[in-house]
Formats: C-alpha cells, structure tokens, sequence
C-alpha cells in the first residue's frame, strides 16, 4: 500500500526544503562559533580585566620579618612567576599539543596579563589599626594610588606563643570592590613570606623544605584488554556530555523542522492538494525521513568536526570507535519517536502558536537527559541510573550517558534499552500515524492531549 | 463498462452534524457533471469521500472500478476548494514534484510543464517562486497540477472561485478539453450559471442529501417553459384581455412587465401571437429555464416545491426530498 517511490519523492522534497536556505546554513555555523567564542575571545577578554592596577598596600608587622619579604614576593616579576607556575600546574594533565600551544610565549603572555604595581607602605609595629582602616577608606588625593589593602601580621606569625606549637597567622583587610585576582596575589604573597620567615627562624633550608614536602603525581594510565592509554581525566569527563548533547541536538534539529512545515504546509492548504497524491501515511513516513537526512547531515558534519579535532590533537585513541556505533542507533530510535510526536503535533494544531502549549511537555523529556546527565555519568550503575535507561522517551540518552562513562553498563542492559526503545517509537508511530490522518484536515478550536488521544481512536 | 463513479447510500457525520446522508450517485465514464448547492451543502465532504480523503460512516463506494480512490490516485486529478502551495518553491519545480508524484516520468514531467502554463495564459512563469504570483495565477497554476498527468477522472471542486471572466473562460475551455481527451469530468460549483453552462448533467446537494439528479437536458424539458415576461408599447395600455386568452393560468404585473403563467400543456410559440394580437407589446420573451430558480423551487421546502419534478424524482427513486 505505501509506495516506497513515492515516500521517496516527498523526504527528498523535505530535505532540499531544509537544507538549501540561509536559515539552515547559519543554524549550522551557530554552534561551533559559539565554541570558538567560548574558546577564543573569552580568556582574552578576562585576562584584560586586571590589566594596569597600581595601589598601595599597608603593612602593619610586629614581628620584623614578614615585611621585607612581602616586598619581594609582591613585586611584578615575583607575582608573574607564580602565575606562569600556576598555568603550567593547570595544563599538566592537558594533552601535548594542547599544552604546546596553550604554553607558547605569546599565549602564556595573555594568560598571565599585565601583573599589578603594588606599592608596600610600612607601618610601624604600634600602629592603632583603626586608622590605618580609616585610611583604607579614605578617597587618596588626585593623582595618588589607591588604597588596596591593609595587612596586619599577628606577633606569633613567625615564632609561636611560648609552650605552644601552633603560629599565628594575619588579617587581611581590603576596600569594597577589590579586584579577587590582586587579593588572591595578596594572599599567595603573604602566605609564601610567611613560610620563608618561619622556616628562616628554624634555620634551615628553604629549597631543602621545599625539595622534601614535593612528590609528582603522575597521570594514571587506563588499562583494558589489550590496551593502555593515558587517562584523560577532563576527556572522560565531557564524553557523557558531548554525546549525551549530540542526541538531542540531533533529534531538536529534525523534529523542530518537522514540526513548523507540517504546520505550514497545513495552515497554507497546500496538504489537501498533497493528500489526492498521497496517503497521509505516505506523507508522514516521507517527512519523518527527510527530515532525518537534515539530522543526519548536521549530526554527521559534528562528528567529523569532533574526529578531526581528535585526530589533530593526537587523541583519537581515547574515544571508542563502537560509541559513535551506539549514537546513530540511539539517535535514529529517538529521533523517530520524537519525530512522530512531532508530526502528531504539527498535523492537529492550525498554527504555530497552538503548537506551545503542546510542545511544553516534549521539550522538557528532551531537556530531562540535560538535567540528569552528571548524576548519570558520576554514578553511571545506581539504581537510579539503570531505572532510567528502560523508561522511554529518556531511555535512550540513559544509556548514552552511561556508555560513555568508564563503567559501561552489561550488554544484556544494552540490549534492553534497544528493545524498550524500538517498541517505543513503535507506539509513538502508530500513535502519530492516526493522529496525522484526522487531524491534517481539521481546521478549527486549538485541540489539546486529550483531543488527540481522542482522534487517535476514531481513525 | 463500469461508471467512473459510484456512490451506494454513502453517510457522513462530524460529531451530531450529519454532512452527508443517503447519498447515491452514477456518474458514466466520460460523462461531465456538476454538482450544484449553497455553502455547506455538504459538496465538498462528499468529494473529499471520493477522494478517500475522508472515509464514510456507511454506505458503499467504487471509483475507476477500485473500492477506493487510494488504489486509482495516479489516474485521477483532483483541484480541491482549499488549494495551497509550498510558497518558497519554484512554480516549475511545484508541477514536476506534483507530476511524479503522481507517476509521471521526471522528464515527461519537465516537458510538460512549460507547455501547459502556456495553455493557460502563464507563459515564463515556471522560474518564478510561487510566492510572487496572484491569486488567481497561482489557482491556474494548481488547475494545472491536477491535470499534468492525464487523469481519467477528473475533480474540481469550485475551480472558477476567485478568478476573472477572462480566467474563468479560459479555465471552461481548458475543463472541456480536458473532456474531449476522454477524461470523466465531476466538478462542484455553488455559482449555479456555471454549471448550465458546461455540463451535461447536474446533481444539486442541499442539507447533505441529494435533491436533484438530471442531464441538463431532460431537465430544460421538464421545466418547460410556461413563464412569459410581457412588457406593453404603451406603458397605459389595458392588459386585462390577456387574462381572456385561452391557456393562461395566471397574469401578475409589476411596475409596467407582466409575468404570464401559462397552463400545463400550453404550446407556448402559438400563444404569444396570440398576446402581441391583443396588446401591442415592446418585449415578449419566454422565461430561461435558470438552475437557480430550480434549486430555490426544490429547497423553497413543502408543498411549493414544483409538483412535476418531484414526482419525477419520485418515480426514478433517485431519493427523497427534504
């Protein structure tokens, strides 16, 4: 009864309607720009933010021995070589050629920024505090530095009270609105002179302390039958995410075209003309495949952008090819669900505008996987998980999430979910396919679920 | 040869509103019939039913010999009263996709296109997006898409709706042709002059039931002429002796003209040298029969429905009245 030729003709008609305008094309380039914004112009733009702070930072120092080394770890040099440490610490466990490119003299240049120009006044050791936190607050005459901070260092900072052993440490007191990275400097600064004063008065060695307290810790290595590779800690931390991100993407990027020229091609009358052609069912298998290309083709052209960045970064060892085997099955079972849901929606509502109320519940199953994904990926053999990979519409992504972990789930849960899912998409078809039929031709009152359900059993 | 149409009681109903009920209808292969009712007569549900578009309650129907239209959709071209386009395609590429799917070879189809835009007074529109046409245009451009695949049986419902005189010339001409070729025409019109005009036999629809069933001519036939519109030379003439004449039933005058009813059996020809006799007239002319004035006499409802024809009816037992 349905003619393959003719379903044929109609999902090729989707998909050149689809793909070949404007709105498609920038629809495509929205998500990677929005990555390379992310990626590109947002370190610069932070980085900026503590560009040229010059001030001046009073010392109040009982003990005589902070104070000069403060002003060696607050200079400009000091303060750039902690942030290049801090940097380098930050990219260990960064792939090579990322870290190659991320330590390079000029992008160190930017990540550091300009460090700030402190001033260190110090106070002598009776000085009322109350005033120097008045000075704090007070406005500085015209074209003299701000007042940035007040340290207090405690008199048993250096040297313990007698018949203890514990040290006292310092207050720190700062203006409203001070920038967090020159108070991070500050306590970076202190907490480094502090250390140098107190090891100082032991008498000992300062790189000797150092050489002692530090142990490397190296990357673990993930071994598998047959295999070893470095963990990638932040690699297997996104995988959950990023296909948990490309199904919906996928199923969003289809069902929401599916929908809108359902509606049009109803509201505009041009359906009844089709319908003397066609069967509604051939109709809606057509739509549901043409748009499926259009999801198809976008999904595809992520997955190579996704390989290739893989492949340049030397990392395409760590992603498991049978994964990308899981998505297209996953995507094609959720997608056909959805899809038909869609097509229900787009064939009984007369305008877009009635398709909202209707959508709600839709597009919070397809956000649902958003919401549970890092509980799923954490904790990828709870209960909580396993019970969500077998209830449809979010079984699908369930099980994404949980394939993509470190603990992938057994086969035979695999399988379950591929069954449950079949059968719901299944269903939903049937649903949509009666629905379609009735409701293609109804012009009127805005139907609501229930009206839905109703049409469903008359036809 | 089996009819191109057949309807056996056919009953439609949406929800308590029954739209179609009791409905047959024989329409002969390469027969042209028009189906004739006010607004929401229940014409298009009983086409779209033809077209299995929507699917009776109860009752029996058999297009082309199938048991329904789905089996014989490429044989058949169908215009329906709520036409669209897909507005962002290109006029040309809307006909090619209509064409295949409804079986014609792609190239075929490109061939014919340009043709047929041609015949219908469109020539060089194939590039343009249907958008950019008028409304008139692009209900041509729909004509033509249920005609590119040389249907057999052929369904418009209201096709001259919204168009010009000169469209609607062009269009009548283009649905005779059509019938030449052999196709079975069954179109649908509420604009009653119409339908006189083109087909062979009419069907008239009213409150979803059938009222009237005849070729146009043994209706001319039936509604014989017996109405006389008579209008005196001198405005002041005494038309009283015209009532004196033989076989005249009855004489109303309205502002200067005379409508003369003539009794039945009455050879009209004869009788009207008989008025110019009497008073010497300035206009004598026998009534048209128009199909408005039957439709208003068969729903005027009761006993002022014209006796004749419901007897007529009655004796085919082509169904009841309302």
């Amino acid at each position: 009864m349905i003619s393959p030729n003719r379903v044929g003709l109609i999902a090729a008609r989707e998909f050149q309607a689809a793909v070949m305008n404007k709105g498609f094309v920038i629809g495509l380039l929205i998500m990677p720009l929005m990555v390379g914004i992310i990626a590109v112009v947002f370190p610069r733009v932070m980085s900026n933010r503590a560009q040229g702070v010059r001030g001046e930072v009073a010392i109040v120092d009982p003990t005589g021995q902070v104070s000069a080394a403060l002003h060696d770890a607050l200079s400009p040099e000091a303060i750039k070589r902690r942030r290049v440490e801090s940097a380098t610490r930050a990219l260990e466990n960064v792939p090579a050629p990322v870290r190659d490119a991320a330590t390079s003299n000029a992008a160190m240049e930017r990540a550091i920024g300009v460090p700030p120009e402190l001033t260190i006044l110090d106070r002598p050791a009776g000085t009322d505090v109350q005033r120097e936190k008045s000075w704090l607050t007070s406005v500085p005459a015209a074209g003299s530095l701000n007042h940035l901070a007040l340290i207090v260092v405690q008199p048993d900072a250096v040297v313990p009270a007698a018949g203890t052993t514990v040290y006292g440490g310092y207050e720190l007191y700062v203006p409203q609105n001070l920038d967090d990275r020159i108070e991070g400097e500050l306590y970076d600064a202190i907490r480094d002179s502090l250390v140098s004063a107190r090891i100082r008065a032991h008498n000992l060695d300062r790189s000797q302390v150092e050489a002692v307290m530090r142990v490397r810790r190296p990357t673990s290595v993930t071994v598998t039958a047959g295999t070893e590779r470095r963990t990638n800690v932040a690699f297997n931390r996104a995988l959950p995410w990023v296909f948990a991100g490309l199904l919906v993407f996928g199923v969003m990027i289809g069902g929401q075209t599916l929908l809108t020229q359902t509606v049009e091609e109803k509201s505009n009358r041009v359906v009844e003309v089709l319908l003397s052609a066609v069967s509604p069912m051939e109709l809606m298998a057509g739509k549901i495949l043409g748009q499926m290309g259009v999801s198809m083709l976008v999904l595809g052209l992520y997955i190579a952008m996704g390989l290739f960045m893989l492949v340049s970064f030397a990392m395409f060892g760590l992603l498991d090819p049978l994964l990308l085997v899981y998505l297209i099955l996953f995507f094609l079972i959720s997608y056909l669900l959805f899809a038909a849901i869609f097509a229900a929606i787009g064939a009984a509502v007369n305008e877009m505008r009635e398709a909202q109320s209707l959508m709600t519940p839709v597009m919070l199953a397809l956000m649902a996987p958003w919401l549970f994904a890092s509980v799923i990926g954490r904790e990828p053999n709870s209960t909580f998980s396993i019970a969500m990979s077998f209830i449809p519409p979010v079984n699908t992504f369930a099980m994404m999430i949980r394939l993509a972990t470190n603990t992938p789930p057994p086969t035979w849960q695999v399988l379950l979910t591929l069954v449950v899912g079949i059968a719901a998409a299944w269903v939903a078809t049937w649903f949509a396919a009666k629905v379609f039929k009735v409701g293609l031709l109804m012009h009127g009152k805005a139907p609501d679920f229930g009206t839905l359900v109703r049409w469903a059993r008359q036809a | 040869m089996e009819p191109a149409i057949s309807l056996t009681r056919l009953r439609k109903t949406f929800g308590t509103t029954v739209a179609v009920e009791a409905m047959d209808l024989v329409v002969p292969r390469g027969a042209l019939y028009g189906v004739i009712g006010p607004n929401g007569a229940g014409k298009t549900t009983c086409i779209r039913m033809i077209m299995s578009i929507l699917f009776q309650d109860s009752g029996d129907l058999s297009i082309l010999g199938h048991r329904s239209a789905l089996e014989a959709k490429d044989r058949i071209g169908y215009l329906p009263e709520e036409r669209g386009v897909y507005r962002k395609m290109k006029v040309g590429a809307f006909l090619i996709y209509m064409a295949r799917l409804k079986g014609v070879a792609a190239a075929d189809a490109e061939a014919r296109v340009p043709k047929m835009l041609e015949e219908i007074g469109l020539p060089g529109v194939a590039d343009k997006r249907c958008e950019d046409l008028s409304k008139g245009m692009l209900q041509r451009v729909q004509f033509v898409g249920a005609i590119i695949h040389q249907p057999d049986l052929l369904i418009l419902d209201e096709p001259f709706s919204g168009q010009d005189p000169v469209s609607v010339r062009m269009l009548r001409d283009r649905i005779l042709q059509e019938h030449r070729r052999g196709a079975t025409v069954l179109l649908s019109t509420h604009v009653m002059a119409n339908a006189e005009e083109m087909c062979q036999h009419v069907v008239m629809i009213h409150q979803g039931r059938k009222v009237l069933d005849e070729p146009m001519a043994g209706l001319r036939r039936q509604f014989d002429p017996r109405t006389i519109h008579f209008e005196p030379l001198d405005a002041a003439a005494d038309c009283s002796p015209l009532r004196t004449i033989p076989g005249v039933e009855a004489v109303e005058g309205v502002d200067g003209t005379y409508r003369i009813t003539l009794r039945p059996g009455t050879d009209p020809s004869a009788i009207m040298g008989r008025f110019a006799a009497a008073v010497p007239p300035a206009r004598i002319e026998l009534a048209r029969m128009r199909l408005e004035d039957v439709f208003i006499r068969m729903v005027a409802g009761g006993d002022q429905g014209d006796r004749a024809l419901r007897a007529s009816l009655q004796a085919q037992g082509e169904g009841a009245l309302a």
